[in-house]
């Protein structure tokens, strides 16, 4: 009986490697013919041909998207009413489920999705895009429009700002002037952190804080007239930021909603400050009782920019629908239906034509830093580590 | 042994009748179907299990953000010493262990606790509004677990994490200490209301199919009360007991969301926080080795279980015979009995219920006075410029449609649950001493342990394409019925285990005498007899499927959203009135569909 248990355990450990082993693939030629044939990547046209692109779409009468935000559904309805006879099968996700399922997806060669619309652009390049698993497309007739920074790799759709928001009840203005200010004694328990075992995104803005190490270090001396001494075992200046405001007992929470709430309800004696996503401004319209703004002027930096990216699927059942619709997500220079749902406070279209939201600046204008793809890849997983290490006591 | 002995005991070992013994072996009911059933299982859960097992072994793509020497595809230590022996070990692994137990433990103790006194109650004394009740004391486990954590924020919130405090210092102005209102305290008591009915319905379930005659035997011989029910009622319903604590203990150490709403702000963490967050941050490995953590501990358990269980004799409750339940008078402790179960139902039930009822009616969140007061989250017309054109609840088509999605699938789902659970009983009860069905019952256990997130990535690798004589499953219903339904074992096989051992051989002894074949016997007798505790199972099943969302998350494409994916939307938006109402939706469904497979099968009851 023994025996027979090890004989089948064996077998089934081999067939795991079986499944397993099917992981990891090159561009192939295959996947070049496709491209060439679909004309996209190297092979995408030099013009924006809009009723040819809507001809081919309708035969093929569906797209599917997997996206990070619900509002998939808003932009999805007003493409069908553009475009009638081609379906939206939108859905939302998390952005690191997006990633798992496509990548399985295209292993097991079950091709579903067309278009993804993301965060998390470390990950969807090196897992996705250095593959060829996913595909960069850039509408011609957009090519001067978007600066080119936003083109390569992979075209980005809007990029967002998080920073740090404060209660306007109690406060005139911003109740600290300097990161390192809420490391003093005076901010202990009074500081929201989000958490990005939680919300993956602010790992790449933890490590945005790292990378700055330098401007860290400058303006700690600023700050406390002398040069920063690093605890034990901390590498440099932006670790030690991190460090020193998960030791002045920074509360953790779990969802940016959580945050601006915790911070701008209106009747509350002590509130706390918090960092959070920008376009939680807008849930001030929405609710009387909420009182918060964002801190303008903090050193070294007041803001910290992500870029949400959007991108063709290899071998996507539907190429010329996705294009279509891939082109209507970017809207046009009054930013247009298909950008309305993201035409908000604290978003910034990446068209140089499309003016911010009412009463906000240029994203030029609000001093902000975002790590770089290729430094998140590398540091990302040990910024985390390094959180959890402080976190958990 | 003497030399002569041995040669004669060689000797007699004559291939043919070991031969012969063995398809003797083989050929018994329960054990065809226990193999039939092991390649069930085998399909559904051991080939994920043993996939996850096997990737803790292998560089994954993304380990090159964790070590430079990773060589995704090929062979290493590496998951195994970062959980184990590195510097992150206290934090992901020894601290979260402790939490984890302690929570655990603390839980199924109160949980059982409550449990076992409100299944005595109903069943065994003469206790007014018994119906009422029994009709009651399942629901907190209808209502979604993080329902009971907001609850408690909601009551006891203090000024530390900022915004509204809670009602509790509002009316009093003291505001709550950081204990009370965060960490292992109100963990423990949230979880314990909230799981508590497992214990009460398996274990009133076992204590209604015990007669009283059992009991008064014992009175008539002498016994006092207190010997009666140590050395006669307790040992009786003891598997039940123990297949409480099983569950809950099991459930409670996974279990993510409240430990996360109540644990985090004064930073209690738990292993199923460092699973869920190694996993979402795209960092497996890691949280399967955690997962085989708690796989560890509860196996632990069910081996400690087994031994109990197994090693005493088998007690057949349902027999042959008549059968009556005299009932306990409560006599003057009424007055305090009463109270007391009045209090557990109204923390447990009506005060979530009413708090989230509160919040779908109020036109903004956390604000409590009358002119806050809206219809729109339930019947509401679309388009305004409110809550950004949705219409109310009742009016929406996208999420009546999701409701129909989620309905069907936890029907579907805990049917094939249900029934598998049975003959899994069947085969694991009849066999009790034997090794094969032994080895069903601990891998039909397996699922409840691992991570429903683990459980679904495993699910889209291996589904995805074909395997052999099973096409690529991907997209289909079936798939999602497919993983409910292995998730769901341990719950129907628990149920189906307890019934089973309480139906007396002689029962299907007499069938075989009377000359019915197996299928008769099981048919006519066994599958009749048990399902009336498997509706326990059934129910449970059907509650926690339409409460799913990450065991489903990956492996649905677009067009069959459920209503749990529909919450995650509007809280996204910061409509926590749509999200309120939908989980309000969720519990009306949940309770109308217990309601019905209480009647259908009460109809067909054998008395």
């Amino acid at each position: 009986m023994k025996k027979n248990i090890t004989v089948l355990c064996l077998t089934l450990i081999f067939l795991a490697a079986f499944y397993a082993g099917a992981v990891g693939q090159e561009l192939s030629s295959e996947t070049e013919a496709w491209l060439k044939d679909v004309k996209l990547g190297a092979y995408a046209e030099d013009t924006f041909d809009e009723e040819a692109l809507y001809e081919a779409a309708k035969k093929e009468g569906e797209v599917n998207i997997y996206s990070y935000s619900s509002r998939v559904h808003k932009f999805g309805e007003t493409f069908e009413q553009k475009y009638p006879g081609i379906k939206v099968n939108g859905y939302d996700m998390d952005s690191g489920d997006i990633v798992t399922k496509v990548s399985a997806e295209q292993t097991a060669g079950n091709y579903v999705a067309d278009v993804i619309f993301l965060k998390d652009v470390a990950v969807v390049y090196n897992v996705l895009v250095a593959k060829g698993l996913a595909h960069n497309y850039v509408p011609a007739d957009l090519k001067d429009t978007i600066p080119e920074q936003y083109q390569e790799p992979m075209l980005v759709h809007h990029t967002s700002i998080q920073g740090f928001v404060y209660n306007t009840v109690k406060n005139v203005q911003a109740p600290f002037v300097s990161l390192w200010d809420l490391t003093k004694p005076e901010w202990k328990g009074k500081v929201i952190m989000p958490d990005p075992m939680k919300l993956p995104e602010f790992v790449e803005i933890y490590t945005a804080i790292v990378e700055h190490a330098d401007e860290m270090a400058e303006e700690y001396e600023k700050v406390f007239q002398e040069r920063i001494t690093l605890s034990p075992g901390v590498e440099n200046a932006g670790y030690e930021w991190l460090y020193r405001i998960l030791n002045n007992d920074a509360i953790v929470l779990g969802s940016t909603n959580d945050i601006s709430n915790a911070v701008g309800l209106s009747d509350q004696d002590n509130p706390p400050v918090g960092l959070t996503a920008f376009s939680r401004v807008r849930d001030i319209e929405s609710n009387p009782n909420l009182k918060f703004a964002f801190a303008e002027n903090l050193n070294p930096v007041e803001g910290f920019e992500l870029e949400v990216v959007q991108l063709a699927v290899n071998k996507a059942p539907h190429p010329n629908a996705a294009k279509l619709l891939l082109r209507y997500m970017l809207g046009d220079e009054k930013g247009g239906e298909g950008y309305e749902p993201y035409y908000v406070e604290g978003n910034f279209s990446v068209r140089v034509d499309v003016p911010p939201v009412e009463g906000m600046k240029l994203i030029t204008e609000i001093p902000s830093w975002s790590a770089s793809p290729d430094y998140v890849w590398l540091e990302g997983q040990k910024v985390l580590d390094f959180w959890n290490i402080n976190l958990v006591q | 042994m003497g030399r002569q002995q041995l040669i004669k005991g060689i000797s007699s070992v004559n291939l043919g009748t070991a031969f012969r013994r063995n398809v003797n072996y083989l050929r018994q009911p329960h054990i065809i179907m226990t193999l039939f059933l092991l390649i069930i299982v085998t399909m559904l859960i051991i080939i994920p299990v043993i996939t996850m097992f096997y990737s803790t072994f292998i560089w994954q793509t993304e380990d090159i953000r964790l070590s430079r020497e990773a060589n995704p595809g090929s062979f290493t230590f590496f998951h195994w010493k970062r959980v184990f022996s590195s510097i992150l070990t206290n934090t992901i692994l020894w601290i979260p262990l402790k939490n984890t137990i302690i929570v655990g433990i603390g839980v199924s103790f109160f949980a059982l606790l409550i449990g076992i006194f409100m299944a005595w109650l109903v069943a065994r004394t003469d206790i007014p509004y018994k119906k009422l009740i029994s009709a009651v004391a399942v629901i907190p486990y209808m209502v979604p677990s993080y329902i009971h954590a907001l609850s408690w924020l909601t009551l006891f919130k203090n000024d530390r994490v900022g915004g509204v405090t809670g009602v509790f210092q509002s009316l009093t102005g003291i505001s709550p200490p950081n204990w009370i209102s965060y960490g292992v305290f109100p963990i423990i008591v949230t979880l314990s209301l909230h799981y508590y009915p497992y214990a009460y319905l398996l274990v009133s379930a076992a204590l209604k199919s015990i007669d009283s005659r059992l009991e008064e035997s014992g009175e008539i011989l002498g016994a006092t009360r207190g010997y009666v029910l140590r050395r006669i009622t307790l040992p009786l319903v003891m598997p039940a007991i123990f297949s409480s604590f099983i569950l809950t203990f099991s459930r409670t150490i996974g279990i993510f969301s409240t430990p996360y709403f109540l644990g985090s702000p004064v930073r209690f963490f738990t292993i199923p926080v460092q699973i869920y967050s190694s996993i979402i941050n795209r960092n497996s490995a890691t949280g399967f080795i955690l997962s085989f953590v708690l796989i560890g501990i509860s196996s632990f358990i069910i081996f400690l279980n087994q031994r109990a269980v197994g090693e005493r004799k088998s007690f057949a409750t349902i027999g042959g015979k008549g059968f009556t339940i005299t009932l306990t008078p409560v006599g003057k402790s009424k007055s305090i009995i009463l109270p007391i179960v009045f209090f557990i139902i109204f923390i447990s039930v009506v005060l979530p219920l009413l708090l989230l009822t509160v919040e779908t009616v109020s036109l903004y969140p956390g604000s409590y006075s009358l002119q806050n007061l809206t219809s729109h989250f339930w019947i509401g017309r679309g388009g305004t410029s409110f809550a950004e054109g949705e219409a109310g609840l009742l009016r929406n088509l996208a999420i009546l449609k999701s409701a129909w999605n989620s309905v069907r699938l936890a029907v579907t789902a805990s049917i094939l649950a249900g029934f598998l659970g049975i003959f899994i009983g069947y085969a694991v009860v009849k066999g009790r001493r034997e090794r094969l069905p032994k080895v069903l019952d601990q891998i039909s256990f397996l699922p409840y342990l691992v991570p429903s997130i683990a459980f679904s990535a495993l699910y889209l690798a291996l589904f995805i394409k074909r395997i052999g004589p099973i096409p690529a499953l991907y997209g289909t219903f079936i798939l999602l019925v497919m993983i409910n339904a292995a998730k769901e074992l341990p719950f129907s096989s628990r149920a189906g285990i307890s019934s089973m051992l309480q139906i007396g051989g002689e029962l299907e002894e007499a069938g075989e005498i009377a000359g019915a074949g197996w299928g008769t016997r099981f048919r006519k007798i066994i599958f009749p007899l048990s399902v009336r505790s498997s509706v326990a199972g059934f129910i449970l099943v059907f509650i926690t499927v339409m409460r799913e969302l990450a065991l489903i998350i990956l492996l649905v494409t677009p067009g069959t959203r459920t209503l749990t994916t529909m919450t995650f939307r509007y809280q996204e938006q910061g409509y926590v009135q749509f999200s309120s109402a939908i989980s309000l939706l969720l519990v009306m469904i949940i309770f109308l569909g217990s309601f019905l497979a209480n009647r259908i099968t009460k109809t067909s009851e054998i008395e």
